[in-house]
């Protein structure tokens, strides 16, 4: 947490850092209105986007701030800027825009880009919002599988009843999952390390308080002593991981009232499915695997799956509805909900499979598999990234003194 | 000079100083509007911005110009039927409605003192009422008594039939139709407040403390429905704080995209005349641009300098009824918050939409007519034409004259 | 000889059942000459009918109509002869309490002031000048000069159009116009080339440039011109003029703070306007494409260092040269820095467009420091959008610099009262009126485009169109001896007996409109087609030697000698008012209307002006006995409501000497008072009268009652 001590104790510190030339980054605009489908250029900053926020906060209010940031192609300001993760993307701004310049796609297009900026390695989120590398993203995952089948010579083994343990054992599905998991955490701790570091320093460079203004509350200083700090960090990370499960905040979207619903199925689907893998897991080691279709951890795993599916329904069909209203509808987004779609599905297909003894099943479970580590694997490179992103900026967010 | 007759359609302010000013030359003109007085909506204006003087001042001296001029005549409660014909022959139907009052009424006001019946008064954009037998204002011109046919009881009661002394009334009147022909016509159908209820985050109609700036006018004048009194309509007190909210309707695409350049000189009067009129008052104008044109910066300044008055930047752009107080919203843009302001009273700066948005005359996207794609010998003067505020509208309402006078 | 007068009493509308008729009619009938009429609804067609006959078979020389206010029944009860209204309605029967002694008493000294008017009065004969010509003049070949050229050619009227250099004014340096077609978002070609084309080709547009106006002499009608041409002169003779002489860029040396003069790469939009139209814009400095361009908006204007004011055309004026450079340059970036966009009305929609632009970007801001450092300059923007103080780096500066009107004096007016326009604020020419954006201070000469306001060329046109048919008007006016705004129609006009007259000057310095030129002696010349009928020059002569045919010192004198003053024993005082006809008088009316009660004791004398008001008819009434004297008038000051500008003010003004009579009668200062009222506000005539009355009775009967 050494990070924090460079927070500036003074205003004189924190004007003298300002006086910085201001250069727009003009290929940044370009991209930006591309990925979020806006004439952002034309907003007329009248602020209505903030009035209509109910999640922007009082002070230093978004995204009216980053409207102008964006036509000032402000690449710097945006990416270290915590308020973009504050958005949930309701639309409420983008459906009450005056100059409709979607200000809801704006902020998701933002998103995309800092998770872009501050990916390790960065060529991968690069691939990732490209349709036309699927085949090499799809390659890799498919690759590393079949390598390692193909190592442990199990490929072909595909006894009837359908067994996938044996297509695919247990020790080795565990042991390459958590070396998988164990990378996607290094990828994210490098990516969120970088994130911070770009937060506070964006922090040090900001002032936006007009000297003028006395108005203006002072922002509060971090509180400085590492044991003070070391016990609010912790308290805070628990005050937002309540709020993010809790999902108060989808709750204050007025127009797009089903998203509050829809995600918080897909969300508690998801949350649902790890705990439930994790049992599978311990049960696999304890060798009760695989468990009985009416086993309660069973039968909250289908559920939850159903769940996912469901909620993910719910939003694709409302983003192809209201394409333009509400969200915007670019390959980074669509990657994300329809990999995620097609994970539970296959998983359901191999289940129905193995209940039904459809040798079809292997095929199933290994395109499951392909996908489980696709969506794994690229974590913090998708934006299924925003989960951590999200998290890490509301806790930033709080340290920093905003309400 | 070859004297010409030139249809004017609409008697607000402009349609009526383009009627004097070509019979001021020589010519003739006609001057034809719906309701039964002309002057439009200035006789609604409790003062003009800048200079905070009453419209009836010049209406007065306009009347005179009619009283004493016989080559300008005006046709009230009349429509245009049908037109035809071309620049020099127009051929023009007029439908003059039935007139339950005639010309001979002294304005004795007997009639109102014995009708039974009360009505929305539509002057006062239906914040009180009247009898169904009224005068419009103190001011009407021609100064006569009219009755509204739709609330009239008619033949069921004759009250007022009995008290005119005038043979003034005829509760049988029938409409006339009256033909003409004209060298050429003007437009000076004006314009109405955008429908406030229209934008749904501003809660219009749903608190009675949410007004209009058309009828914060009525409140703030003296022949209003509370003398001039400026109150909260809710419980009749006097607001102690009192928000204006800037482009409610106006430079938005779902709106009107265009600006109707006259709210911001007109908030800035509202402030003005409740901070005069209410001394310990805080009144609160949230805006995007302030757009006062030319000279009246220096109203702009005596605003700012108001005490009592407090120019925001930035849209408010939502009101929240809480247990039934107003709160309202912005962005305070440079200060960089997002404030909440608990309000008596809001008053939301309507704009100007064109009366005729839909006749099948050219009009460009906003519903105004288009000058240059008219039939020649027809033209559109001021708010028919574009949003103007009362000045400029008169430049243009006598820019227009000359061109109906041209051969 | 005494006219033979028709005197009409209504007694409809509550009079009769207010006022003794029996009594009234015998007022009416004290000159067994008249004809004196009592009718229930005088109003009517058939009654109205009755009047004209008897005109005809009496031979009548005047009418007086004694029933409702002058204000209504105005068409109705015009006669082709002399015509007097006596108020009985509102400001008798409606304002005051019914059937009692101080009403009736109140409505015969009405009519005995009406008979007492018809005496003196006589039925104006018009002023038309001898040769009265049709031509009108156009002074400066601008947008707006050549416009009103243009247009009055086609409403059939010649003009005489003059300009100090070639035709075009600013308007030829333009590289393109703002949006004046829907979808009012991309730039036009500029108008003036085909317009100039245009008024060339006019046969009846005689074009002079490089000319200037040496003498403008005499009035409307027959205005006396010589323009002149190097050495040529040539003198024309023209009804009106239309002033269009534009013009002039703010003067940018003064703008220090913005750096004008300190570095060749800051400009005015003026200098990059020609740079855009004679090719590509390029730095002054080196003539390389300029990479980062800042225009300052509001350089010098809603600045009390520089121009209080908006000019109104800066705002669209910057976008469009934002596009310029956008459109030569792709790699150029543009920075708009502005106190509010002002882009009113439609023009809305082009401000969106140029937001389009990806590198054109703007935020409200104040510009702090400059620091120019050879090619690049620093530039602090203080309280931007963007949150925070910002600084650019920009190789060329765009000042947006404001209007400053043409100096009116190159009209070179042969006038007493000064050579040029009497200049509103801030030195344009513009009326003070909302209601009538065209009203003049010099009749016949009526200004337009950006000499009268700041404005864009869109409204210069508008502008033209509106001044020249005010010429137009006065040009046909004048030919049929009529006054123009506000006592349009008037036919009446000041006549001077010059053999009693002092050379005093009162009425030459007193005149708003510059009526009277002045010989070498001081003797006044009246222009009777400048005047507008106000009646001042009549108030400020102390001989009383300046008259109007139907409205005269003689007439008002006659009036306030026939009311009838009780003795002070009866204990009832007696209040003259002047009332100003044109908006206290009505709200007399309005008050009536509303049966509002006010005090019996007044009586009401309604004059053109408060301005028009003689003190000898203050010495008079106080000679006569009134106790008190009411000056009712509209708002003067700097918003003054005053129709005829200073005739409030003059009133004021003239108090003093007011004070030194009431002070050789011995009376008190409190006998004479002036109260201004607004048009609406009816509701307080009855206090402003009682609470005289009550003053007055406080202070006892005025000692001259009985002698």
């Amino acid at each position: 947490m050494q990070l924090i001590t460079m927070m500036p104790e003074t205003r004189n510190e924190k004007r003298e850092t300002r006086s910085k030339i201001l250069l727009p980054d003009i290929q940044f605009i370009k991209r930006v209105k591309k990925e979020s489908n806006s004439d952002l250029k034309a907003c007329m900053q009248c602020g209505n986007c903030t009035v209509v926020c109910n999640l922007s906060p009082e002070e230093n209010p978004f995204p009216r701030k980053e409207m102008i940031w964006a036509a000032w192609g402000q690449k710097g300001m945006l990416i270290a800027d915590p308020d973009i993760w504050l958005c949930h993307q309701c639309g409420d701004c983008t459906s009450n825009c005056p100059r409709g310049v979607k200000p809801g796609n704006v902020l998701a297009s933002l998103r995309s880009q800092t998770i872009e900026y501050y990916a390790n390695p960065s060529f991968l989120v690069k691939w990732l919002k490209k349709w036309w590398m699927l085949p090499v993203t799809v390659t890799i995952p498919m690759i590393i599988i079949h390598l390692i089948l193909i190592i442990a010579g199990t490929l072909t083994i595909t006894p009837d009843p359908v067994n996938y343990s044996a297509m695919f054992p247990h020790a080795l599905l565990n042991s390459s999952f958590s070396i998988l998991a164990l990378l996607m955490i290094v990828g994210i701790v490098f990516s969120i390390r970088s994130f911070w570091k770009g937060m506070v320093k964006g922090y040090r460079l900001s002032g936006f308080e007009p000297e003028s203004q006395s108005s203006v509350k002072e922002r509060s200083p971090i509180k400085s002593g590492m044991t003070e700090k070391a016990t609010s960090i912790i308290k805070t990370i628990w005050q937002v991981k309540k709020e993010l499960l809790a999902h108060k905040k989808f709750k204050d979207c007025e127009t797009n009232k089903f998203r509050h619903l829809a995600h918080a199925m897909v969300f508690y689907g998801f949350v649902a499915l790890i705990v439930v893998t994790l049992f599978a897991i311990l049960s696999a080691i304890l060798g009760n695997y695989p468990m009985p279709f009416l086993n309660p951890v069973k039968i909250v795993g289908n559920l939850a799956g159903l769940s996912i599916v469901v909620g993910l329904l719910i939003l694709i069909f409302q983003r192809l509805i209201k394409k333009d209203a509400v969200s915007s509808s670019n390959f980074f987004d669509w990657s994300f909900l329809i990999s995620i779609l097609l994970l539970v599905i296959t998983g359901f297909f191999t289940e129905y499979a193995r209940l039904v003894n459809d040798h079809l099943g292997y095929y199933w479970y290994l395109f499951h598999l392909i996908i489980m580590w696709y969506v794994i694997l690229y974590l913090p490179y998708t934006k299924f990234g925003h989960m951590v992103y999200r998290f890490v900026a509301m806790v930033f967010v709080i340290q920093t003194g905003r309400k | 000079m070859q004297q010409k007759h030139v249809l004017v359609i609409g008697g607000g302010i402009s349609g009526m100083t383009t009627a004097i000013e070509i019979a001021e030359v020589g010519h003739e003109a006609l001057l034809v509007e719906s309701k039964p007085y002309i002057g439009g909506k200035v006789v609604q204006f409790s003062q003009y911005f800048p200079k905070l003087c009453p419209p009836q001042c010049g209406l007065e001296i306009n009347f005179n110009r009619i009283r004493n001029n016989s080559r300008v005549k005006i046709l009230t409660s009349a429509r245009v039927n049908s037109m035809e014909g071309s620049k020099g022959n127009f051929k023009v139907q007029i439908m003059k409605k039935a007139e339950l009052i005639n010309s001979k009424c002294t304005a004795c006001g007997k009639c109102a003192d014995v009708c039974p019946v009360e009505r929305d008064n539509t002057f006062n954009y239906g914040l009180d009422k009247n009898k169904a037998a009224y005068l419009p204002h103190e001011m009407s011109f021609p100064f006569s008594y009219t009755i509204d046919e739709s609330a009239c009881l008619r033949n069921e009661c004759k009250k007022c039939l009995d008290v005119c002394e005038y043979d003034a009334i005829n509760l049988d009147a029938r409409e006339e139709l009256i033909e003409k022909t004209f060298h050429s016509i003007v437009y000076s159908t004006g314009w109405e407040p955008y429908d406030a209820g229209e934008i749904a985050l501003l809660n219009y109609g749903n608190h009675p403390d949410i007004i209009t700036n058309v009828e914060f006018e009525r409140y703030a004048a003296a022949n209003g429905p509370t003398a001039g009194h400026i109150i909260k309509p809710s419980d009749q007190s006097a607001p102690k704080t009192i928000v204006f909210i800037q482009c409610a309707g106006s430079r938005d695409e779902k709106h009107l995209s265009y600006c109707s350049s006259v709210c911001c000189s007109a908030s800035l009067k509202h402030a003005l005349i409740a901070s005069e009129k209410l001394k310990q008052v805080k009144i609160l104008i949230f805006y995007i641009d302030l757009r006062v044109s030319g000279r009246n910066e220096d109203f702009l300044k005596q605003v700012e300098e108001d005490e009592n008055v407090e120019l925001i930047k930035g849209k408010a752009g939502k009101i929240n009824i809480n247990n039934n107080k107003l709160f309202v919203e912005a962005e305070d843009i440079l200060s960089g918050i997002k404030t909440k302001t608990e309000s008596d009273l809001v008053v939301l700066a309507t704009g100007i939409q064109p009366s005729l948005l839909n006749s099948k005359l050219p009009k460009d996207d906003y519903g105004f007519l288009l000058n240059d794609k008219l039939p020649e010998g027809i033209f559109a003067s001021a708010c028919a034409s574009k949003p103007l505020d009362v000045s400029a509208s008169l430049k243009d309402a006598t820019a227009i004259s000359l061109k109906a006078i041209q051969n | 000889m005494e006219k033979k007068l028709g005197i009409y009493i209504c007694s409809g509308c509550e009079i009769g059942k207010s006022i003794d008729m029996a009594a009234l009619e015998k007022v009416g009938s004290v000159s067994g000459e008249h004809l004196c009429r009592t009718h229930a609804k005088l109003c009517l067609a058939e009654s109205v009918q009755n009047i004209q006959e008897d005109i005809k078979k009496e031979h009548l020389e005047g009418v007086i109509v004694a029933a409702c206010s002058p204000r209504f029944f105005t068409k109705e009860f015009s006669f082709n002869q002399l015509t007097e209204r006596v108020n009985l309605r509102e400001l008798v029967a409606w304002s005051h309490e019914a059937k009692d002694a101080d009403t009736n008493m109140l409505a015969e000294d009405s009519l005995r002031m009406g008979l007492a008017k018809m005496k003196s009065i006589l039925s104006p004969t018009p002023f038309i000048p001898d040769q009265s010509s049709s031509e009108i003049l156009v002074i400066g070949g601008g947008i707006s000069g050549i416009t009103a050229s243009i247009e009055a050619a086609k409403a059939g009227y010649k003009t005489i159009l003059v300009e100090k250099n070639k035709l075009g004014g600013w308007s030829n340096h333009l590289h393109k116009q703002l949006p004046m077609h829907p979808p009012f978002d991309y730039l036009e070609k500029p108008l003036i080339s085909q317009k100039i084309h245009d008024v060339k080709t006019q046969e009846k547009v005689e074009i002079h440039e490089n000319s200037s106006i040496k003498e403008i002499s005499g009035q409307p009608g027959e205005f006396r011109v010589v323009i002149k041409q190097e050495e040529k002169e040539t003198k024309r003779k023209v009804a009106s003029v239309v002033l269009a002489t534009g013009w002039n860029p703010y003067d940018a040396e003064k703008l220090t703070e913005f750096g004008y003069g300190q570095n060749p790469n800051i400009i005015t939009n003026l200098d990059f306007e020609k740079m855009a139209k004679a090719g590509p814009v390029l730095k002054p400095s080196d003539g390389e494409v300029p990479k980062q361009v800042l225009f300052i908006q509001c350089a010098g204007s809603r600045d009390k260092n520089h121009l209080p004011y908006c000019s109104n055309y800066c705002c669209g004026t910057s976008l469009k040269q934002a596009l310029y450079i956008r459109e030569s340059s792709k790699e150029t970036s543009v920075f708009i820095v502005y106190k509010d966009i002002r882009t009113a009305g439609k023009l809305e929609a082009f401000y969106e467009k140029v937001q389009h632009d990806d590198q054109v970007f703007m935020t409200k801001g104040e510009i702090g420091q400059l620091n120019l450092q050879g090619d690049r300059i620093l530039v602090d923007v203080h309280q931007t959008l963007l949150g925070d103080n910002i600084q650019l780096e920009v190789d060329l500066i765009v000042l947006a610099i404001g209007m400053t009107p043409q100096n009116t004096e190159d009209l070179n007016l042969k006038y007493r009262l000064g050579k040029g326009l009497p200049e509103l604020k801030y030195e344009f020419a513009d009326s003070h009126f909302i209601c009538f954006p065209y009203e003049s201070r010099r009749t016949g000469i009526y200004a337009a485009g950006s000499v009268r306001s700041p404005m864009d060329i869109s409204s210069s046109m508008e502008d033209a169109c509106g001044a020249m048919l005010k010429a137009i008007q006065c040009a046909e006016a004048t030919k049929r001896g009529e006054a123009v705004h506000p006592r349009s129609g008037d036919l009446s006009h000041p006549e001077i007996y010059f053999s009693r007259c002092t050379d005093c000057k009162r009425c030459t310095e007193e005149c708003p409109f510059g009526t009277y030129d002045e010989n070498e002696k001081g003797t006044p010349i009246p222009n009777p087609s400048r005047c507008r009928r106000c009646g001042i020059c009549m108030g400020a002569c102390p001989e009383r030697v300046i008259s109007f045919e139907d409205f005269n010192v003689n007439a008002i004198s006659e009036m306030i000698k026939a009311v009838e003053i009780p003795d002070e024993f009866e204990e009832k005082p007696r209040i003259l008012a002047f009332v100003c006809e044109n908006d206290a008088y009505p709200a007399f009316d309005m008050a009536g209307q509303k049966r509002l009660k006010y005090s019996p004791h007044v009586r009401i004398i309604p004059v053109r002006c408060l301005g028009s008001v003689n003190n000898i008819w203050i010495s008079d009434a106080l000679s006569k006995g009134f106790d008190g004297i009411l000056q009712i008038g509209c708002k003067p000051g700097d918003d003054y409501q005053c129709h005829f500008i200073n005739g409030s003010d003059l009133t004021e003004k003239r108090g003093e000497n007011i004070q030194e009579v009431l002070e050789k009668m011995m009376l008190e200062n409190e006998r004479i008072k002036t109260v201004f009222v607004e048009i609406n506000e009816y509701d307080k005539i009855p206090r402003i009268i009682d609470d005289y009355v009550e003053e007055i009775e406080l202070i006892g009967p005025n000692p001259f009652k009985d002698m």
